[in-house]
């Protein structure tokens, strides 16, 4: 096969052999292992950590990297929704498994809404899952920290979905009386989707339980819609 | 993959995406090793490995992370990791004024908020000099104490928990959810009751608190010896903390641990004794103090200490003066320049601040003693060479908060 370049004024003739018939895969990077240097420092055992070799685990990185806004969690899992889920919402919202993450104050009473004078499981809130891999609703009690940011937006990751989130108590709302704090996250909305806000600082377990009520309804309204519903950033920057 | 941006989000702040993936909950730190202790700790030996406990964990009593140095099922050492719930509590009391500081101070330690906003009110009523009227330090003592024993009642319940055990937390609950809703009947709060105020209280007890009080104590020294029945001679319940987490009694005063942690090791020091604040001189109670040291005493000492709080409240009713509550003082106080040490028995230890004027209406600076940070400390002396999961019981019996720790 020539190849010759346009300024000799030869084409370049392109048949078809065998080697081009076959449909190689396409040089996907996403294929690649991605290998984050340790430059830092080295172990003392040199087999220490899987002697720093990139982990096995593959099937995850479509994911990891796909786009992180709202609107893409679903387009990562690729599912239209149909008449089922209209069922499946109606069999969501009568078992809402929340996340134990209590951060603060509002933890307590979070645990008060469970115990035996506000019982929550009276609603359909089923009991408090210590895993984020079994639990559909994160309940953030109390004030989020810069250093808490991260790992609470990992187990926000770590939830399988459909799953909503409820911002408890004025500082995961707005910042609340640590807004001016240097230390604290102004309002959860800024690092992750809140479906229910429920002020007070902190509100009583039966303003937690309305708040969980209205999340009842706000799944039965937009049941087999998940990808509409409109969360995310309420408060401008700045405020 | 490379992108125009990062696609992880920084720790420092969340709004800047970075392109390394941060490694939050890798046990070992993504730097090299900055002191001899951290060299020694993350240097792994035969058969030893790390396990990163927290810093979101339902045992670990809010954001606190450990990370553990287990041998099997033994863990031979630890490395606790704070500041998870940092909220920058001093600098912002510093930047409003005094009235401001006792509502800031509120959610530090949260399960007994009455105490740790007692902070700012009893330093400023110090720099003062200010005498504050009898119904009101009576009232003081009487929130002061209902509080102890809802927090100590939590206490039960989350040590039961942490070895499995999930009714006494329930108990528990009912017991701290009357408490607080009577205190709600006089503060207008459940947990943050904003209550004090420089030189008095806020309100006078009203009907609906009393009648709320009369009816508790009734049955409270009942209810109070039903629930201990369930724990005390539970057979697992002993067996998992009689000898665990031994905490002696020169090592308890060199770690600075006080409170019940150090009592229950045999030193009767209660700064309600030792160093009498309030109205504490004039009324009748005992110090508690157990020998062993161990989670079993520790958990002994706090319910001999809701019956010294049932006493000190019902003897509070019963020689509570009429007058004013508050203290005839301007509503823009100036604190006087100086400086202030006042100290606190809350349920866990000594409580104190070391307040700072320089003459204006904000507090030049709030330096707040909590606790429950120095009982963290004895969590290094107690841990290793036990089971983890005898840890978690370990830790519960010394009831840290994470709030007071971070600030």
């Amino acid at each position: 096969m020539e190849v010759k370049t346009r300024a000799t004024g030869t084409k370049a003739v392109a048949k078809p052999s065998e080697e081009s018939r076959v449909i190689t895969a396409p040089n996907d990077d996403l294929v690649e292992a991605i290998v984050v240097e340790n430059k830092l420092w080295t172990p003392t055992n040199p087999n220490a950590y899987g002697g720093l070799q990139p982990p096995q685990i593959t099937h995850l990185r479509a994911e990891e990297h796909a786009d992180k806004g709202d609107t893409g969690r679903w387009r990562a899992l690729d599912i239209i929704p149909t008449k089922a889920d209209y069922v499946l919402d109606l069999i969501r919202l009568n078992s809402l498994w929340p996340l134990t993450s209590g951060l603060a104050c509002c933890a307590i009473e979070m645990m008060s809404a469970a115990t035996p004078w506000n019982d929550m499981d009276r609603f359909n809130m089923f009991p408090f899952r210590a895993s984020p891999r079994q639990a559909d609703v994160l309940i953030v009690a109390g004030t989020l920290t810069t250093k808490m940011a991260g790992p609470l937006l990992r187990l926000w990751e770590q939830m399988p979905e459909p799953k909503w989130c409820v911002a408890m108590g004025d500082c995961t709302c707005s910042g609340g009386r640590y807004k001016r704090s240097y230390a604290t996250v102004e309002g959860i909305d800024r690092i992750m989707p809140v479906d229910v806000y429920v002020p007070g600082c902190p509100p009583r377990p039966e303003g937690l339980i309305y708040g969980m009520m209205k999340l009842q309804q706000l799944i039965k309204e937009r049941r087999g819609h998940w990808a509409e519903r409109n969360v995310g950033p309420t408060v401008p920057d700045g405020v | 993959m490379t992108t125009d941006r990062g696609t992880v989000r920084s720790l420092d702040d969340p709004n800047i995406f970075v392109e390394t993936p941060a490694t939050i909950f890798d046990a070992v730190p993504p730097y090299p090793p900055r002191t001899e202790r951290e060299a020694e700790f993350y240097h792994l030996r035969d058969g030893e490995m790390l396990l990163n406990l927290g810093p979101q964990h339902p045992s670990t009593h809010g954001v606190l992370r450990v990370v553990l140095k287990v041998d099997g099922e033994r863990v031979t050492d630890l490395d606790p990791v704070l500041g998870y719930l940092h909220r920058g509590v001093e600098k912002i009391c510093e930047n409003g004024d005094w009235h401001q500081a006792i509502s800031n101070c509120d959610p530090l330690e949260y399960v007994a908020s009455m105490f740790s906003e007692a902070m700012p009110v009893l330093a400023a009523e110090k720099l003062l000099d200010l005498q504050v009227p009898r119904r009101a330090e009576y009232i003081r003592v009487l929130c002061w104490e209902l509080n102890r024993i809802a927090s100590h009642g939590l206490f039960m319940g989350w040590l039961a928990l942490d070895l499995g055990g999930l009714t006494p937390l329930l108990y528990g609950f009912i017991e701290r959810d009357t408490i607080v809703e009577m205190m709600a009947a006089l503060t207008g709060q459940r947990m943050l009751f904003n209550y004090l105020r420089i030189g008095g209280v806020n309100r006078d007890l009203n009907h609906d608190f009393l009648s709320r009080l009369g009816d508790w104590m009734g049955k409270a020294a009942v209810e109070l010896e039903n629930e201990a029945k369930l724990l005390n001679e539970n057979e697992i319940f002993v067996r998992r903390t009689k000898g665990m987490g031994t905490l002696d009694r020169e090592a308890a005063l060199r770690l600075c641990v006080t409170g019940p942690n150090l009592r229950a090791a045999g030193v009767p020091y209660d700064v309600r004794r030792a160093h009498p604040y309030s109205v504490y001189p004039e009324l009748d109670f005992d110090i508690p103090t157990r020998e062993e040291g161990d989670s079993y005493a520790r958990y002994l000492l706090r319910i001999d200490e809701i019956r010294e709080s049932i006493r000190i409240i019902d003897q509070c009713l019963h020689e509570m003066p009429d007058g004013p509550i508050m203290a005839k003082i301007p509503r823009l106080i100036r604190i006087p320049p100086g400086r202030a040490f006042i100290s606190v028995e809350s349920p866990r230890g000594q409580y104190s601040c070391y307040a700072m004027s320089d003459g204006s209406d904000q507090p030049f600076r709030l330096r707040l003693h909590d606790p429950s940070y120095f009982t963290l400390q004895a969590v290094g002396h107690l841990l290793p060479g036990n089971l983890i999961a005898d840890s978690m019981a370990v830790m519960a019996s010394l009831d840290p908060i994470m709030g007071g720790i971070d600030k």
